[in-house]
């Protein structure tokens, strides 16, 4: 029989009331089959439409009150209710509950603690007023017009004062040079009050034009911000930074107080600021009045007429008056350039938004701390699979134990509770045990973040109170929750009571699983591509390690006498002690952060020009690093530059084919022929991310730090010896702190990142590789269960253990392979995005792959065989007897 | 004495559940009524007049069998209480008694 059109049916359940509506609907029924006899389809439909809006009446309309008719499906009580089943139901499953608070309990956590580190990062400097507006004068830098041209963080002393003068509306435009300084603080006739330079971090002080204090807001606590630093010898300082200085001084005593830089100039206190406290990379914490370069030795450090060279020390900030856009200026920057920069050294300025500050690792600089975009993004994408990953555990096996509660919802729906809460009954489950995984979250993660502090950024602190975090942590529960429950609670919801209750739940349950396939494949995606890149990682880390770099760095110190000055008489005075091997003078060992680049030329068969790296030294380098001579010899003792030793990569780029032919000829350097005396073998001079350059060794003026071979391999030993150095130290520099490095930490130190990639690797892998094999046990024994009936008739009929275990193991391996096959190309694919960053590398070679599989295969099979062996030992009699 | 007015329409319908006895729910009252008056009614109406008759207390109803041809929906079966009998009486009596008031040649002829 012909059925009334729904859309008119639906119509009708809109507007009419609840306990009228099943008569109705009925007559209605009735009557539209009569019609459609006497009037046809068409017919019939137009006439149910009418009937249906003749009931638009009061009556129909209007909703009793009595209080026999259903709670609305949010009703309190309701939700009383769900929460009551849900907590019984959770104590009833109490494995699977357990494994799913577990694993969202770790994910909610990776959550988290991602979300604290990723926010920290993103909020840096986002709290200034216009901080739109703000942008830091950069620019390109070339140094000679054959040189490369260089992205430049930093401007040229003179540039700032020039630009404001002759770059019309470029709004404020303040400049400030990052300092360094031990701090003397007056104390009337006594011994001034000493802050060593070393404590002082080399972001904290700056010799600032006035106008910073207009480009970025402060609250004043004491002075005038219109004047404090417009007169020479004039010091703003930050309120604790006023609090070290000075103690507890009220802060208004503090206002006139000296303070003194750089041994000589004495300055006086004329504001206090309030930090912002806040995430920023201006960090400043002392601000000199910049007028007092002019009037002080200052000068002598800091040439603020300076065109022709530049510092990564002198920083400019512009504010744009408002509506302004950074490319309007271009075309005034270029003309700007042309005009000051005619000679070999080219600077064009450009603006840097301040929101790039943190981020863009091109603009170098001595105070902000880069935070790596890419890094943070990877981290957040981590945390959503890790989060999915659990959330898939729980869709797993809450629809794989649906069979057990089927006759639940047959029962329940048998007693007139409806689908929509039934859907928010289960909801309910899972939202409860997203809450409990939350808490433990909570509660883990202030412990995570102290232990992890080499991971996270410094300054990160956890404040649950904020409305941000609070906002965070709702959006986290509501989505897992859904994530999670959405799905099985569709499933669950969706049975019809007649047939559960009938028993025939079990042909329900089987809707062959494959969503629950598909999902662990996924999961198994994620974990196996984690567990290659952990594999890659530690392979790239370990080739760092182990790749021999040319020279050697064991048990060689650095010793920071350039600054302190008497080079010669602390490199007599260490040579003479025990445990030390050999010192030579040197600006900076082979390898490290800093280096120097310079020209030199060759007149051979045609004149070569080559951008060379110039490692300073004395005649003891070579052999103190252990740097190989391939041919020739090492150059001999002098003060001054006479011979010179190079790298086969520069003999090679000379053109000579064997090392042996570039000895005794002349290269030219800053105007002079010296000759070659040695080539030495390639030796690494920056990390692995870029390429071995043409380098040369020779004694220059700047070998005025030294290196120190010492003897001796266990820790007292060489404590022995350090102590020794420092006495000589003190008794050369009795005011002076002795500072050094030993050489294979500060090599370390290049590879933070990676390092710090490796152990993030790590971490997730485990974590995801954890939940997974959660949801994988959980599921185990569901179908172990599930088929202790078919297992026990087996064994009846003469099937053996190993066979058994087999059969149950081979569904999940199946699975686990499949995974391989999809995980190996994208891993591929990323791990080669990520090598891509390394000028030496390992290859990923196929074993790599197949390792990862084994690993995922074995973890997988042990996880599953504590079941699927349990399931076979099992005795049939017992589980047959039953039924 | 307590008088209890009804509609025309409200008298016919009553008039009709106590005619069906049985079987009186909204479509065969519908039925019956275009039958006997032949004037199309709308079931809305009949379920207006049964719903306001039910609220007056002249009507009592419970919920019947389902059957396929209604889509699985019961009916809801009504019977006339005594209240509403009681009403029915006294209006037949009022119309009576005028009846017969009414002297022989008061009214003009028609033909049946």
């Amino acid at each position: 029989m012909k059925n009334p059109p729904r859309w008119a049916v639906r119509l009708l359940e809109l507007f009419c009331a609840p306990h009228l509506r099943e008569e109705i609907l009925g007559d209605l029924h009735e009557r539209y089959g009569r019609d459609v006899l006497r009037a046809g389809v068409a017919g019939a439909n137009r006439r149910y439409l009418l009937n249906v809006l003749k009931f638009i009446k009061p009556f129909a309309l209007k909703r009793r009150t009595a209080d026999d008719s259903t709670p609305s499906f949010l009703h309190p009580v309701m939700i009383r209710n769900y929460l009551k089943t849900s907590f019984r139901n959770l104590t009833k499953y109490k494995v699977s509950a357990l494994i799913n608070l577990f694993g969202l309990s770790l994910g909610v956590t990776a959550c988290l603690v991602i979300y604290l580190i990723t926010n920290y990062e993103l909020s840096f400097d986002t709290f200034h007023p216009d901080r739109e507006r703000i942008y830091r004068l950069v620019g390109i830098e070339k140094f000679n017009p054959r040189a490369d041209s260089h992205p430049a963080g930093f401007v040229p002393n003179a540039v700032p004062a020039a630009v404001r003068e002759e770059v019309a509306g470029l709004g404020t435009v303040a400049a400030f040079h990052n300092i360094r300084s031990t701090v003397l603080i007056p104390n009337g006739s006594e011994k001034p009050e000493r802050f060593e330079e070393s404590d002082i971090r080399s972001e904290e002080i700056i010799v600032a034009d006035p106008q910073y204090f207009d480009i970025f807001q402060y609250q004043w606590l004491a002075g005038n911000p219109k004047t404090a630093l417009n007169e020479p010898f004039q010091l703003v300082l930050s309120e604790r930074k006023a609090r070290k200085y000075f103690g507890n001084l009220p802060l208004v005593q503090i206002l006139g107080k000296q303070v003194i830089y750089w041994d000589s100039v004495q300055v006086s206190v004329s504001g206090i600021v309030k930090e912002w406290g806040k995430p920023t990379d201006l960090t400043f914490t002392d601000f000199i009045s910049i007028a007092t370069v002019r009037s002080s030795r200052m000068k002598q450090s800091i040439n603020l007429d300076q065109w022709d060279d530049i510092w990564s020390s002198s920083q400019a900030f512009v504010k744009l008056p408002e509506g302004a856009k950074p490319e309007q200026f271009n075309a005034a920057f270029q003309q700007f350039s042309r005009k000051h920069f005619q000679k070999e050294f080219k600077f064009t300025p450009g603006l840097q938004p301040l929101a790039d500050l943190h981020f863009d690792g091109d603009y170098v600089d001595n105070y902000s701390r880069k935070a790596h975009l890419p890094t943070l993004y990877g981290m957040m994408g981590v945390a959503v699979f890790i989060l999915l990953i659990a959330a898939i555990n729980f869709v797993n096996l809450s629809t794989a134990q649906s069979v057990q509660r089927a006759k639940e919802v047959g029962v329940r729906k048998v007693l007139g509770s409806s689908r929509k809460s039934l859907v928010f009954q289960f909801l309910s489950e899972t939202a409860l045990l997203t809450l409990l995984a939350v808490s433990v979250a909570l509660m883990l993660v202030n412990p995570i973040l102290s232990a992890s502090q080499s991971l996270t950024p410094t300054g990160l602190t956890f404040n649950l109170f904020s409305v941000e975090t609070g906002l965070f942590l709702l959006g986290l529960t509501v989505c897992t929750a859904l994530l999670a429950g959405f799905y099985p609670s569709l499933v669950l919801s969706s049975y019809l009571p007649a047939l559960t209750l009938k028993g025939q739940s079990t042909l329900l349950g089987g809707q062959k699983g494959y969503l629950r396939k598909a999902l662990i494949v996924f999961q198994f995606t994620v974990s196996l591509i984690f567990i290659i890149g952990t594999l890659i990682v530690e392979r790239q880390l370990n080739y760092i390690r182990n790749k021999d770099l040319g020279f050697t760095t064991d048990a060689i110190i650095e010793v920071h006498s350039g600054r302190a000055g008497k080079t010669e008489l602390l490199a007599e005075k260490i040579k003479q002690l025990s445990g030390v091997e050999r010192v030579a003078k040197q600006w900076f060992p082979p390898m490290g952060m800093s280096y120097m680049m310079t020209k030199m030329k060759y007149y051979g068969k045609k004149e070569i020009e080559l951008d060379v790296s110039a490692k300073v030294g004395d005649e003891h380098f070579i052999p103190l690093y252990n740097i190989r001579l391939l041919a020739g010899r090492n150059f001999q003792k002098s003060d001054s530059l006479r011979e010179l030793v190079i790298n086969s990569t520069f003999a090679k780029r000379l053109g000579f084919r064997k090392p042996a032919d570039a000895l005794n000829k002349m290269v030219e350097f800053d105007g002079t022929k010296y000759p070659i005396v040695g080539v030495v073998a390639d030796f690494h001079e920056q990390s692995f991310h870029s390429k071995i350059d043409p380098a040369f060794i020779g004694i220059l003026p700047q070998a005025r730090n030294l290196g120190v071979k010492l003897q001796g391999k266990s820790a007292e030993e060489l404590k022995a010896t350090l102590a020794r150095i420092e006495e000589q130290w003190k008794a050369v520099h009795p005011d002076k702190k002795f500072t050094y490095d030993f050489l294979d930490e500060r090599i370390a130190n290049l590879y933070e990142k990676e390092q710090k990639t490796s152990r993030l690797v790590t971490i997730a892998t485990a974590v995801a590789i954890l939940i997974s094999c959660m949801g994988l046990f959980g599921l185990a024994t569901f179908t172990a269960e599930q088929r202790t009936k078919e297992i026990s008739i087996r064994k009846v009929l003469g099937a053996s253990v190993a066979g058994i275990v087999a059969l149950l193991s081979r569904d999940f391996l199946k699975l686990v392979f499949i995974a391989l096959l999809l995980a190996a190309p994208i891993a591929w694919w990323a791990m080669t995005e990520w090598l891509k960053d390394f000028a030496y590398k390992v290859d990923i070679e196929w074993w790599v792959f197949a390792l990862a599989g084994l690993l995922a295969i074995g973890i997988a099979l042990v996880t599953i065989s504590f079941q699927s062996i349990r399931a076979a030992l099992l005795d049939p009699v017992k589980s047959l007897r039953s039924e | 004495m307590r008088r209890s007015y009804l509609g025309e329409f409200e008298e016919v319908v009553l008039l009709t559940v106590a005619v069906l006895a049985e079987g009186a729910y909204g479509v065969a009252i519908t039925d019956e009524l275009e039958r006997q008056t032949g004037r199309s009614v709308s079931i809305s109406a009949v379920h207006a007049a049964l719903h306001r008759l039910e609220e007056k207390g002249m009507l009592k109803s419970h919920l019947g069998e389902a059957t396929a041809e209604r889509g699985g929906r019961r009916k809801r079966l009504f019977t006339v209480t005594v209240l509403g009998s009681r009403t029915l009486h006294d209006i037949r009596a009022v119309r009576k008694q005028l009846w017969d008031s009414i002297a022989p040649n008061g009214l003009p002829a028609v033909s049946l």
